[in-house]
């Protein structure tokens, strides 16, 4: 199936998880996604991704130079960073039970519902 | 897999960071850097990496729409034709520019063989400011004066001013080729000045076409005028002819020599041998008349003959008479009454058929 519109849903929460123990320049944090599964993922919408998180402060960044390339620019999660993953960790959680247990035509119990919509 | 590439960005990269960069300008400047910036390093460690060039570099215009979703940033504001005070960058002919010098790049570098003939080309670069001065001169030369033919080194009409004007052409040719005078080459320079120079390349390869035509214009209006004029009338002009004039009309006569009507003629080939139903006039004014087909169900057929005549003032028979004011269609008046019998030069056995049921249509292609 395509996976590109669940993807958009999740994708802050994928790129928070990936840089939530070793800071990453773009690439690398579009490699640990692809090697982490989600293979389909476009390298457009990770960096920009990168960029609404710092934005948003949930990303500090800094700039490493090189010497015969392009300067490569590292993102690391900030405390505010892992609140939210923390925060839309447990909220995926709970929607992921909510989906399965639909799709396996059990009645979803009542805060699981909230949690979904 | 923090392992530091210390990729050199490619030029395919750049031009393409360019052309992103070129369709964020409505951005604010901080917005816009935030977005770009390490994206170099990205993709060309992307590419160092082994993906495909063409995966990697696609659209420019999809990827900075991807881009600014990602980034919750709004999409493209439509600012077309706000270019005139060239306040950033003169808009969307240098975006144009930049996305065709990327996409011609990234083609390049898909194949071996085309990467040896893009180097083997940059290589002999300097061979073609040569060419493209000595163009430019011969132009000169072949505008200006009698006509003569092309030569190696041009004439100008004085001694030594053609080798001259040419090397003064090389020299500045080459110079523009180098980037040291206006208005140079390469991408990073103002959109008028990569128009002028792409507009100069152009036409120095057009205008070679232009020496040979005026060289065949000079030819007709010599001596061979009138035998390449008659040579193109009759190669060019449609229609039935008759030594370059139009054939209106056709008559044929049996081999009693009495008039046949409605005789269908082909060439050997099967084409019906066709009058133009707009050459099928004669005479002028209220004396024309214009050539009617035979009719097959409703269609006339100018293949049959003689076509019939009506006085018409102006157009074809093909037009309804009504709306030409158009007179009572009649039979023509043949040429001859009569033509001396003729007989075949195939023996025959069998007994003459009748005059009226003769077969036309043996006529040669």
């Amino acid at each position: 199936m395509d996976t590109t519109q669940l993807l958009k849903g999740v994708l802050d929460l994928a790129v928070l998880a990936v840089v939530e123990d070793d800071d990453g320049y773009g690439y690398d944090v579009l490699r640990r996604l692809r090697t982490g599964g989600l293979t389909e993922v476009g390298d457009a919408s990770v960096y920009g991704t990168l960029r609404r998180l710092y934005a948003a402060g949930a990303l500090t960044s800094y700039v490493v130079p090189s010497d015969e390339g392009p300067h490569r620019k590292y993102y690391g999660i900030t405390p505010i960073g892992r609140t939210q993953l923390e925060q839309q960790t447990k909220d995926w959680a709970s929607f992921s039970d909510t989906v399965t247990a639909l799709l396996h035509h059990q009645t979803p119990h009542h805060h699981q519902q909230g949690a979904a919509s | 897999m923090n392992d530091a590439l210390n990729t050199a960005t490619r030029p395919e990269v750049e031009a393409f960071v360019a052309e992103v960069r070129a369709r964020l300008t409505d951005l604010s400047d901080e917005e816009r850097e935030e977005l770009l910036g390490g994206l170099e390093a990205d993709l060309s460690d992307q590419l160092a990496d082994g993906a495909d060039l063409r995966d990697v570099l696609g659209d420019p215009a999809a990827y900075a729409a991807e881009l600014r979703a990602a980034a919750g940033l709004p999409e493209r504001a439509r600012n077309r034709g706000r270019w005139l005070p060239p306040v950033r960058r003169p808009g969307d002919l240098g975006d144009d520019l930049d996305r065709v010098r990327a996409w011609f790049l990234g083609l390049v570098e898909l194949r071996p063989w085309s990467r040896q003939a893009w180097d083997v080309a940059s290589a002999i670069r300097p061979a073609w400011w040569v060419l493209r001065a000595w163009v430019a001169v011969t132009f000169v030369d072949q505008a200006t004066g009698s006509w003569e033919y092309v030569t190696l080194v041009p004439t100008l009409g004085v001694d030594l001013l053609g080798p001259l004007v040419l090397l003064v052409a090389v020299v500045v040719s080459t110079l523009i080729g180098l980037g040291r005078l206006w208005p140079g080459s390469g991408p990073d320079r103002p959109l008028l000045a990569r128009l002028l120079l792409v507009v100069a390349n152009v036409a120095a390869v057009l205008l070679p076409l232009s020496f040979q035509l005026s060289d065949q214009h000079e030819y007709d209006a010599g001596g061979g005028g009138g035998y390449y004029a008659g040579y193109h009338d009759g190669a060019h002009q449609a229609g039935l002819r008759l030594d370059g004039d139009e054939v209106r009309n056709v008559f044929a006569y049996n081999r009693d020599g009495r008039l046949i009507q409605g005789a269908q003629l082909f060439r050997g080939n099967g084409e019906p041998l066709l009058v133009r139903p707009r050459d099928a006039h004669l005479g002028r004014g209220v004396e024309r008349t214009v050539g009617c087909g035979w009719f097959n169900g409703t269609s006339q057929l100018f293949n049959v003959f003689p076509l019939a005549e009506r006085p018409q003032r102006r157009g074809s028979c093909l037009e309804e008479a009504e709306l030409r004011d158009a007179g009572p269609v009649a039979t023509p008046e043949p040429p001859f009454a009569a033509v001396p019998p003729v007989t075949s030069p195939v023996p025959v056995a069998e007994p003459e058929t009748e005059p009226d049921t003769e077969k036309p249509g043996e006529t040669g292609g």
